[in-house]
C-alpha cells in the first residue's frame, strides 16, 4: 500500500514537471522523425570528377556512361589532374577517374592502357565503396560483354529483411535503446540525486519506508514512462516510415523491459555514488557514451578486434541491440534471442542488486 | 590587471579541486580516441559465411577457400538448403550465405548470396566484396584473362582506417563541450550560489568577471586539443599532414566560438541544471549528430543539410580533416573559417549585448 | 546629520509587489535594521541599494550617489553579504579573503587593520576550505570578505540566520566596533539583534509599517515582535512518567580522529519537551542523526522507544517523526498531498488519513490552501506544515532539527503552540533552536559543547546552577569554554 502511494506521488511529481512532459513526449517525436534521416551511415552521392586527356571516342563513352551512373554525382570533366585534385581538396569532388594519353589508341594496339582511379580516402567507407563502384563501371565498360554477362547472370545478390536497403530499418530499433536508455537509466538517478540535494531523501530515510520499496516507487513510473516512449515510437515508425515489427511486439517489449531494469539499476548505483546532479550527469554521460559506441549500435560488433569484441558480452546495450534487430527487423523468435534475454537478465540482477545494496538509509 | 590574475587564478582553482568532472573531461577525449582508433571500425572483417551447396566439387570448393582465406569472411557451416542458412542468419549465427546452385559446376549455374539486409550499409560492402572475390576465381576458372585496365590510388588514407575520419569529429565534439558547457555551468553556478551578486557588486567591470571565467576554459581547451592531437600522432600513428600552425589557428577560433556559445547559453540560463540541459540538447546531441563526425552530411535529405549548416562544428570538423588528414594549404579552408569568425562574431556581439550588469 | 542612504518611495514588483513606496533614510556612521517576516521584501530592497536590481518607481541615494546613474561610484564604496553565504566553499579562508580583497583593487595587508579583529579569530583555519568551516566560522570570513576593502556602506541581508546566539553576539560585538566609520544596514529576524541596532524599519508585504528606535518598533508592534511568552505547563510535568523514551550511555560518534559526539550519555522522559542546544558544529545535527536511524554510532549505546540505534534502527522509524534543517516537505506537490504521501507512508487507512487531514488543516487555518502547491507558501507557513506532518501518525518521539530559523517572533509562539499541543497527547518532543527564548520553553535541555554535554537540566536548574538571569547568558558561558575551534 506504501508502495502504490510512493509511485503516486512520483506520478503527481511527474505530472507537475513541465519539462518532463517536453522530454517525454516532445524528445521521442523529435528523435524518431529526424534521427533516422541524420543516422546514415550509407553512402550516397559520391561526387566524381574526370580528367580525359585522351579526348576520343572510346574515352568519351567512358566518361558518358560515369555520368549516367545513379551512383555518382557527376561534376564535370577538368582538364588537368591538378585542377581534380584541387576539387577533392576542397571537398567538392570524391573520386577522380583520368584517363591517359592515347587512351584509344593503345586499346585498339591491343595494350592495356591504365586509367587512374584516386579516391578521397579520408571517409575509408565512402573511399572503398567509391572505389569499388568506380572499378565495376570502368571494367564493365572495357571488358568484352560476353565476359561480363556471364558474370553477372552467376553471381546475384538477396538481402534479407530490408529488400530496399534502407537504412532507417536500422536506426530505429537504435533508436529506441537510446530512448529507453535516456528515460530509465538517467531521468531516474538525476531525481534522486536531485532529492539528496533538495534534503527531502532524509525525511523519506527517517521513516518505516524500506530501501526496496523507495527505490521500486522511483523507478516503476520510469519503467511505465519507457514503456510509453518505446509505444510513441512504434506508432511513429509505422506513421512516418512505414516500418513495422516483423516478429512478436510482446518480446519487444520483453526486451525493452530487460533493458529498463538494467539502465535503472545503473543510473541508481550512479545515484548513490554522486552528491551533486553535475557529477551524476557527467558520470552518466561517460558511461552511457561508452557503452553505447562499443555495443554495435552505430558500428558492426564483428568490425571490432577481438579484444573489443569481448567487451560486447558484458555489455547490456549491446545484448539489447542484437535483441531488439533480430525481432524487430528479422522476425526472430523466441529461440533466436533466448541468449540476448538471459545477458540482460543477468545484467538486470547484477545492477538492480548493486543498486539496492549500495542505497543506504543508515550510514 | 591584477583583478583579471586574481580572477583567473580563483576560477583555475574551482577547476582543479573538482576532480572527478577532471577526470572525466580529460578522460573522455583519451577514451574516446582509443576506441574510435582501435576498437570501432565499419570495416568489412570477420563476416559469418555458411555455404549452402549441394555437392562438394573442385570448382566450389575453390571459391569458397577463396572466400574464406579473404580478410573479410569466415566460412563457418556448411549447410545443405537455403532454409537452414535463413535460419542461421535470423537467429544471429551468420551474416551471409553462399547458396551454389546444383549445377553450378556443371553447367555453369549460379551463385546466390543471402545476406542479412538489417545493416544495409554493411550488407552492401559485403555483397561487393564478395562478388569481386567470386567474379575472380570465376575469370581464373573460365580461363579469362581478366583486362587490368585500373590503377587505384586511395589518397590521404591508403589503408582506409576509419580513425583518420574520426579524429577531427572527437576534437570538434569535445572541444565544443569543454567551451560551451563547462564556462556557461561556471557561471550560472555562482548565480546559483549566491556568488555572483557579491562579484557584482564590486567596481570589477562586470565584463572583466565574465571573461575572466572564459581564461581557464581556453587553457584547458588547448590542453585537450593538444593531447589530441599528440594521441592521435604517436599512438593512433594518424599523421599531421597540414601545418601545425594552421591547425592550432583554425582550433583558436572555434575555441572563441564555443566560448561565446557559453557566454550566452549563461546569460540566458538561471540554474546550472538548465545550463547543462540547454547545453546538452542544443549543442552536444546536434553536434554530434548533424556535423558530419559520425553521419556523412551528403546522405542526409537537403532540409537536415540545410540546418548542418547552421552546426558550427560542421565547419571545424570538415577543415581539420583538410589540414590534419589531406594537408592542403589556407587557400582551401578559407571558406570555413571564414564562416566560423563571422559565427564567432555572431556569438560574442549576441553574448556582450545580452549580458547584464544586475541582475534579472 | 548627514545622510547615508536615502530611500524615496521606492516600488518594485515582480508577480507580486515586493515594494510599495517604501522612504526611509540612514545616518552616518549608524547601525540601521530591517525587520518583518520572510517576504516582506528586505532583500529587495538590498539589492536596489547595492545596484543590482532597478526600482519600477522611485528613487534611492547611498553615499551620496544615485543608485542608477552612480553605478560605478556605488559598487567602488559599498560592501555586501547576501542572505546565504557568498563564499566559495572550495578556496581556502585565505584564498576567499585575497579574492576579494584584489576585487577591490586592494590587498589583505592594506585593509588588515580593519579586520584585524575578526580575522584573528579565524586566521589560524585560513588553509581549510571554506565550505568546511563551521556556521559561525562562515559568517565571520563573509564579513571580513565585505570589510577588505574599507567600504564606507555595509549591507548585510540576514547574516546571522543558522549561528548559535555565541557566535551571533561576537558577530554584532564586531558590528559595533565598526559602527564609526560604517555605516551598516543590516537585516535580522533575531530580537536581541533587532535591540542592537540604532533605528529600525519595519517592513511588512512590501510596505514600511514604521521606523524608529528599536524600542519603540518593538512596541508599537508587539503583537508580531513581542507576543506574551507561553505559559508553560509546569502542572503537566507532574503526570509525565519516568519511563525513560530515549537512553543514550556513552555514544561516540568519530569521524578518523575527529570525535563528533563525543562520549554522551542522557535520557529524555515520555512526553517532555526536551531542548538540545548547542553551538555551531558542536555535534547536534550528529548526534539527531544516531538517534532517528540516519547514522551508525561508532561507540556507545543508545535505545530510542526501546529499540537500539545500532541494530534495531528500521524499528526506530516506525515510532518517530522528523523534521530536518533542510526544508523536508516535496516542494512540488501540494499541502493535502503531502500529508497523504506521508500518512500513506506510516500506514495509515484512508479514512483514518481524510478525517485527520481535514482537522489538521482546519487547526492550522489551511483549509482553502489545501490544495496550494507548497513552494508558494510562506516560510512560516512551511515550517508548521512540515511540524504537522510530521507528528500527523502520532509518533511517540518527533526530533526537530532548528524548526523555526528565520521567521518572526509571532510565526515561532504560533510554532510553538502547536509543540505544547503534541506534547499533551503524550508525544516526546526532541528539538535543537538557537532561539534562547525558544529554550525557555523547554521542559528540560542540555548543552552540547566540543561533542560533549556540558549541562543538563530545567531551564530554572541551569539558570540557578550557574547563576545566571537567562538561559541566552548560561549558553554563552558554557559554548565560551570551547576548545574545539582551536583543533
Amino acid at each position: 500500500m506504501r508502495l502504490h502511494y510512493l509511485i503516486y506521488k512520483e506520478l503527481l511529481q511527474m505530472k507537475r514537471n513541465p519539462f518532463l512532459k517536453v522530454l517525454v513526449l516532445i524528445y521521442p517525436v523529435f528523435i524518431m522523425c529526424v534521427m533516422p534521416w541524420v543516422m546514415n551511415m550509407e553512402v550516397k552521392n559520391i561526387a566524381v570528377v574526370v580528367v580525359d586527356n585522351d579526348r576520343s571516342t572510346l574515352s568519351q563513352q567512358l566518361v558518358h556512361r560515369i555520368e549516367a551512373s545513379h551512383y555518382f554525382v557527376f561534376k564535370g570533366e577538368k582538364a588537368s589532374y591538378s585542377d581534380a585534385l584541387n576539387d577533392i581538396e576542397q571537398s567538392e569532388a570524391d573520386v577522380i577517374v583520368e584517363l591517359p594519353d592515347h587512351f584509344e589508341r593503345d586499346r585498339m594496339q591491343g595494350k592495356q592502357p591504365q586509367i587512374l582511379v584516386a579516391v578521397n580516402a579520408v571517409n575509408g567507407t565512402k573511399g572503398a565503396m567509391g572505389a569499388a563502384y568506380m572499378n565495376r563501371i570502368v571494367t564493365e565498360h572495357l571488358s568484352a560483354d560476353a565476359l561480363f554477362s556471364t558474370l553477372t547472370d552467376r553471381v546475384s545478390t538477396l538481402y534479407l529483411y530490408n529488400k530496399h536497403l534502407d537504412s532507417k530499418l536500422f536506426m530505429v530499433p537504435a533508436l529506441m535503446g537510446i530512448l529507453l536508455m535516456m528515460v530509465c537509466g538517467a531521468l531516474p538517478a538525476l531525481n534522486i540525486v536531485a532529492e539528496k540535494e533538495t534534503g527531502t531523501i532524509e525525511a523519506i530515510n527517517v521513516t518505516p519506508v524500506g530501501k526496496f520499496s523507495f527505490i521500486m516507487a522511483k523507478l516503476i513510473p520510469y519503467w511505465f514512462l519507457g514503456l510509453i516512449v518505446m509505444t510513441i515510437c512504434f506508432v511513429l515508425a509505422w506513421l512516418v516510415y512505414g516500418i513495422t515489427c516483423v516478429g512478436s511486439l510482446g518480446w519487444v517489449y520483453l526486451l525493452a523491459l530487460l533493458l529498463a531494469f538494467c539502465f535503472s539499476g545503473f543510473g541508481l548505483v550512479i545515484s548513490n555514488y554522486n552528491q551533486t546532479m553535475q557529477q551524476a550527469m557527467f558520470v552518466l554521460w561517460f558511461f552511457l557514451v561508452v557503452l553505447m559506441l562499443m555495443s554495435g549500435l552505430f558500428t558492426p560488433v564483428r568490425s571490432m578486434p577481438w579484444w573489443a569484441y569481448l567487451t560486447t558480452f558484458v555489455n547490456p546495450v549491446s545484448y539489447f541491440i542484437e535483441g531488439i534487430r533480430t525481432v524487430f527487423v528479422r522476425g526472430g523468435d523466441f529461440q533466436s534471442i533466448l541468449p540476448q534475454l538471459l545477458g540482460l537478465s543477468v545484467f538486470a540482477l547484477f545492477f538492480d542488486t548493486w543498486a539496492i545494496l549500495s542505497y543506504r538509509k543508515n550510514e | 590587471m591584477k583583478e583579471f590574475w586574481s580572477f583567473i587564478i580563483k576560477e583555475t582553482k574551482h577547476i582543479t579541486r573538482d576532480v572527478r568532472t577532471m577526470l572525466i573531461l580529460f578522460g573522455m577525449p583519451v577514451v574516446q580516441m582509443l576506441l574510435f582508433g582501435f576498437a570501432i571500425s565499419t570495416d568489412v572483417r570477420n563476416v559469418r559465411t555458411v555455404v549452402v551447396a549441394s555437392q562438394l566439387d573442385h570448382q566450389t570448393q575453390r571459391i569458397v577457400e577463396a572466400i574464406d582465406q579473404s580478410e573479410y569472411f569466415n566460412v563457418t557451416v556448411w549447410v545443405h538448403t537455403p532454409a537452414e542458412a535463413e535460419r542461421l542468419i535470423r537467429n544471429q549465427k551468420a551474416d551471409m550465405a553462399v547458396v551454389f546452385s546444383p549445377d553450378f559446376a556443371t553447367k555453369h549455374g549460379g551463385v546466390q548470396l543471402i545476406i542479412d539486409g538489417a545493416d544495409p550499409n554493411m550488407a552492401q560492402q559485403y555483397s561487393n566484396y564478395a562478388s569481386q572475390i567470386m567474379g575472380t576465381q570465376l575469370m581464373n576458372i573460365m580461363r579469362i584473362e581478366v583486362p587490368n585496365s585500373v590503377s587505384l590510388k586511395m589518397l590521404y588514407n591508403p589503408q582506409m582506417r576509419s580513425s583518420y575520419n574520426f579524429v577531427p569529429g572527437i576534437m570538434g565534439m569535445l572541444l565544443m563541450l569543454i567551451c560551451a558547457m563547462m564556462t556557461s555551468i561556471s557561471i550560472v553556478r555562482e548565480k546559483e550560489r549566491g556568488t555572483m551578486e557579491v562579484l557584482l557588486v564590486s567596481p570589477v567591470r562586470p565584463l572583466l568577471i565574465i571573461l575572466s571565467k572564459a581564461v581557464p576554459y581556453l587553457v584547458l581547451a588547448f590542453a585537450v586539443l593538444l593531447s589530441i592531437l599528440l594521441m592521435s600522432r604517436y599512438v593512433l600513428n594518424v599523421p599531421i599532414a597540414g601545418s601545425v600552425w594552421l591547425i592550432l589557428l583554425v582550433s583558436a577560433i572555434y575555441i572563441l566560438l564555443g566560448l561565446s556559445l557559453g557566454l550566452l547559453i549563461s546569460t540566458v540560463a538561471k540554474t546550472q541544471m538548465v545550463a547543462l540541459l540547454a547545453s546538452a540538447i542544443m549543442l552536444l546531441m546536434p553536434t554530434s549528430l548533424l556535423s558530419g563526425m559520425m553521419f556523412p552530411i551528403e546522405s542526409m535529405p537537403s532540409v537536415l543539410q540545410w540546418v548542418s549548416a547552421l552546426m558550427p562544428p560542421r565547419y571545424f570538423i570538415s577543415a581539420m580533416r583538410k589540414l590534419l588528414i589531406m594537408g592542403v594549404g589556407f587557400r582551401h579552408i578559407a571558406q570555413e573559417v571564414i564562416i566560423l569568425s563571422a559565427m564567432t562574431v555572431v556569438f560574442l556581439t549576441a553574448a556582450l549585448l545580452k549580458f547584464n550588469k544586475r541582475l534579472e | 546629520m548627514e545622510k547615508s542612504i536615502s530611500v524615496s518611495h521606492l516600488s518594485k514588483r515582480y508577480e507580486v509587489q515586493a515594494l510599495q513606496d517604501v522612504s526611509f533614510d540612514v545616518n552616518r556612521g549608524e547601525i540601521f535594521g530591517l525587520i518583518g517576516p520572510d517576504g516582506a521584501g528586505k532583500t529587495t530592497l538590498f539589492r536596489i541599494l547595492t545596484t543590482l536590481l532597478l526600482a519600477d518607481e522611485g528613487s534611492a541615494t547611498v553615499d551620496g550617489f544615485d543608485v542608477v546613474t552612480g553605478m560605478k561610484a556605488i559598487r567602488r564604496r559599498v560592501g555586501y553579504m547576501p542572505g546565504r553565504f557568498s563564499l566559495y566553499q572550495d578556496l581556502t579562508v585565505e584564498e576567499n579573503l585575497q579574492f576579494f580583497a584584489t576585487l577591490f583593487s586592494t590587498t589583505v595587508a592594506e585593509g588588515y587593520a580593519l579586520i584585524a579583529p575578526i580575522y584573528s579569530q579565524i586566521e589560524r583555519f585560513k588553509t581549510r576550505k571554506a565550505g568546511a568551516l563551521s556556521g559561525g566560522m562562515k559568517q565571520k570570513l563573509a564579513l571580513c570578505c565585505a570589510l577588505v576593502h574599507r567600504p564606507s556602506v555595509l549591507f548585510l541581508d540576514e547574516p546571522t540566520t543558522g549561528v548559535d546566539p555565541v557566535s551571533r553576539k561576537e558577530f554584532w560585538d564586531m558590528l559595533e566596533t565598526l559602527r564609526q566609520s560604517i555605516t551598516i544596514l543590516a537585516a535580522t529576524p533575531y530580537m536581541e539583534e533587532v535591540k542592537r541596532c540604532n533605528r529600525v524599519a519595519f517592513l511588512h508585504e512590501g510596505r514600511l509599517k514604521g521606523v524608529g528606535s528599536p524600542d519603540e518598533i518593538l512596541e508599537k508592534f508587539k503583537d508580531v515582535f513581542n507576543p506574551p511568552a507561553l505559559q508553560h505547563h509546569e502542572e503537566s510535568t507532574s503526570e509525565k512518567t519516568e519511563e525513560n523514551v530515549i537512553q543514550v550511555q556513552h555514544l561516540v560518534k568519530a569521524f578518523g580522529d575527529f570525535h563528533a559526539v563525543d562520549d554522551i550519555s542522557f535520557s529524555v522522559h515520555r512526553g517532555e519537551i526536551f531542548g538540545f542546544l548547542g553551538a555551531n558544529g558542536a555535534g547536534k545535527t550528529t548526534a539527531m542523526h544516531i538517534l532517528t536511524g540516519l547514522s551508525q554510532p561508532t561507540g556507545g549505546h543508545a535505545t530510542v522507544a526501546g529499540f537500539s540505534v545500532s541494530t534495531e534502527y528500521e524499528q526506530i522509524k516506525r515510532h518517530i517523526g522528523y523534521m530536518s534543517q533542510k526544508f523536508s516537505l516535496y516542494e512540488d506537490l501540494t499541502v493535502a498531498e503531502n500529508i497523504r504521501l506521508f500518512g500513506h507512508i506510516y500506514g495509515m487507512a484512508s479514512a483514518e488519513i481524510e478525517s485527520k487531514l481535514n482537522r489538521m488543516l482546519q487547526r492550522l487555518q489551511f483549509t482553502d490552501h489545501a490544495n496550494d502547491i507548497v513552494s508558494s507558501l510562506p516560510l512560516g507557513w512551511k515550517q508548521k506544515l512540515a511540524f504537522s506532518v510530521s507528528i500527523f501518525y502520532e509518533p511517540d518521539i518527533v526530533f526537530l532539527d532548528e524548526p523555526t530559523g528565520g521567521v518572526d517572533p509571532a510565526t515561532r509562539r504560533q510554532f510553538w503552540e502547536l509543540i505544547y499541543e503534541a506534547a499533551q497527547r503524550g508525544i516526546t518532543i526532541f528539538v535543537t533552536t538557537h532561539y534562547m527564548d525558544e529554550a525557555e520553553y523547554c521542559d528540560r535541555i542540555s548543552i552540547m559543547v566540543d561533542g560533549k554535554i556540558s549541562a543538563i537540566g530545567t531551564p530554572n536548574e541551569l539558570k540557578t546552577r550557574f547563576n545566571q538571569p537567562d538561559m541566552n547568558s548560561v549558553f554563552t558561558l558554557l559554548a565560551r569554554q570551547s576548545t574545539r575551534q582551536s583543533d
